[in-house]
């Protein structure tokens, strides 16, 4: 009897061991993340076109009156980021994600300057060099210092209805992320 | 001997089945404890956030999805009407109230319910702030249905379960508001067909 007690004890124990386990190691190895979507379409820096979900988008965006692009950075590969678009659509919004997924900026055509995309991504070291020597290219730039070199970048922009369409097209195809020395 | 080997191997095959089984129950079914319930509708304003429990950052790594942040917008999804009971494609809704402040919102029924009917290319399924009529007092009522209806008409229809998702976006404020201070329109069922 006491044997079944120790057994049972033991095994529920062993239960909150391995529930503990395998709720922190699911985020750090899921295979079919954002990220891992987003590179199986294109390199680096180079814009990936999202759609609402019907459409054969990597990263589902549920709003059927969204249309996105998003593209993936690595600080540590390419140096500075800087993201750029035109204008156009009646709402547009950006967000940084770090390489999990999980947000760490994000910002509308109301939230900055001029109405007009122009965001600069840095490590803290990268960050440091840039305010030694600003590059005129990054003059009028928002920037954010991330932790984890690596990321994505996803645009959004409103289609009220299907005459938007021009729109936004050309919008999500001005949508472009260089890289910048240092 | 052969008694050890039986514990020793009972022991295993409780902390890993009750392990796995005990993580996967707490990510499909308590989704509930993190989201902002108002009514029918529940939002997830940590969803995606460095700071979010290690649960919400389990399940959301289940999932691609790169969730709204702050500056952009809050998701609401209903999956019940005002009354509890489950949303159906094959039954009529109403749903009437006020919107929060917000600088437009969009409302669609979840392509990834039930089972959707096929897209119609001038049309896309759903209806946002700057396309409906309100009353005079800024409410607005809208009639999700599968068939043809006065007004501002939801196109639903398809099969199955029904789940409406109305978003908010560029509305910062939403997030540290109260629960209990927010409204969001109520949905009644209209009748079935």
């Amino acid at each position: 009897m006491t044997r079944a007690f120790h057994v049972f004890l033991l095994g529920l124990l062993g239960a909150a061991i391995v529930h503990l386990a395998i709720l922190v190691l699911l985020p750090v190895l899921s295979e079919r993340d954002a990220w891992a979507r987003l590179a199986a379409r294109g390199d680096l820096l180079r814009p990936v076109r999202l759609g609402p979900t019907e459409t054969d988008s990597p990263v589902p965006l549920d709003d059927p009156f969204l249309g996105g692009a998003a593209c993936r950075f690595d600080l540590h590969d390419h140096g500075v980021l800087h993201v750029t678009a035109g204008s156009g659509p009646p709402f547009w919004s950006v967000s940084i994600h770090d390489r999990r997924g999980y947000n760490l900026a994000s910002f509308n055509d109301r939230t900055v300057v001029g109405g007009r995309l122009d965001v600069a991504v840095a490590t803290s070291a990268q960050m440091a060099d840039l305010r030694r020597d600003l590059p005129d290219a990054l003059a009028r730039s928002i920037f954010v210092e991330v932790d984890d070199p690596q990321g994505i970048v996803i645009l959004r922009a409103l289609r009220p209805d299907p005459t938007w369409e021009p729109v936004v097209e050309t919008f999500l195809a001005s949508f472009a992320c260089r890289a910048r020395l240092p | 001997m052969m008694r050890l080997v039986l514990s020793v191997a009972l022991v295993f095959v409780l902390s890993i089945g009750g392990g796995a089984a005990t993580v996967r129950y707490a990510l499909d079914h308590l989704a509930a404890l993190e989201g902002l319930t108002i009514g029918p509708w529940i939002a997830f304003p940590d969803r995606g956030s460095p700071d979010a429990d290690p649960y919400s950052k389990a399940r959301f790594s289940r999932k691609a999805e790169l969730p709204l942040g702050p500056s952009e917008g809050l998701a609401f999804v209903a999956g019940v009407d005002s009354a509890g009971a489950a949303l159906r494609r094959d039954c009529s809704y109403r749903i009437e109230g006020k919107a929060p402040a917000a600088r437009f919102w969009t409302l669609h029924p979840s392509a990834e319910s039930g089972t959707p009917p096929e897209p119609q290319a001038m049309r896309w399924p759903g209806l946002h702030s700057m396309q409906i009529l309100r009353r005079e007092d800024d409410s607005f009522e809208v009639t999700a249905s599968p068939r043809p209806h006065p007004g501002n008409w939801l196109v639903t229809g398809g099969e199955g379960p029904l789940s409406l998702v109305f978003t908010l976006y560029d509305a910062p404020t939403i997030r540290n508001l109260d629960a209990a201070r927010v409204d969001l329109p109520l949905i009644y069922r209209a009748g079935c067909e």
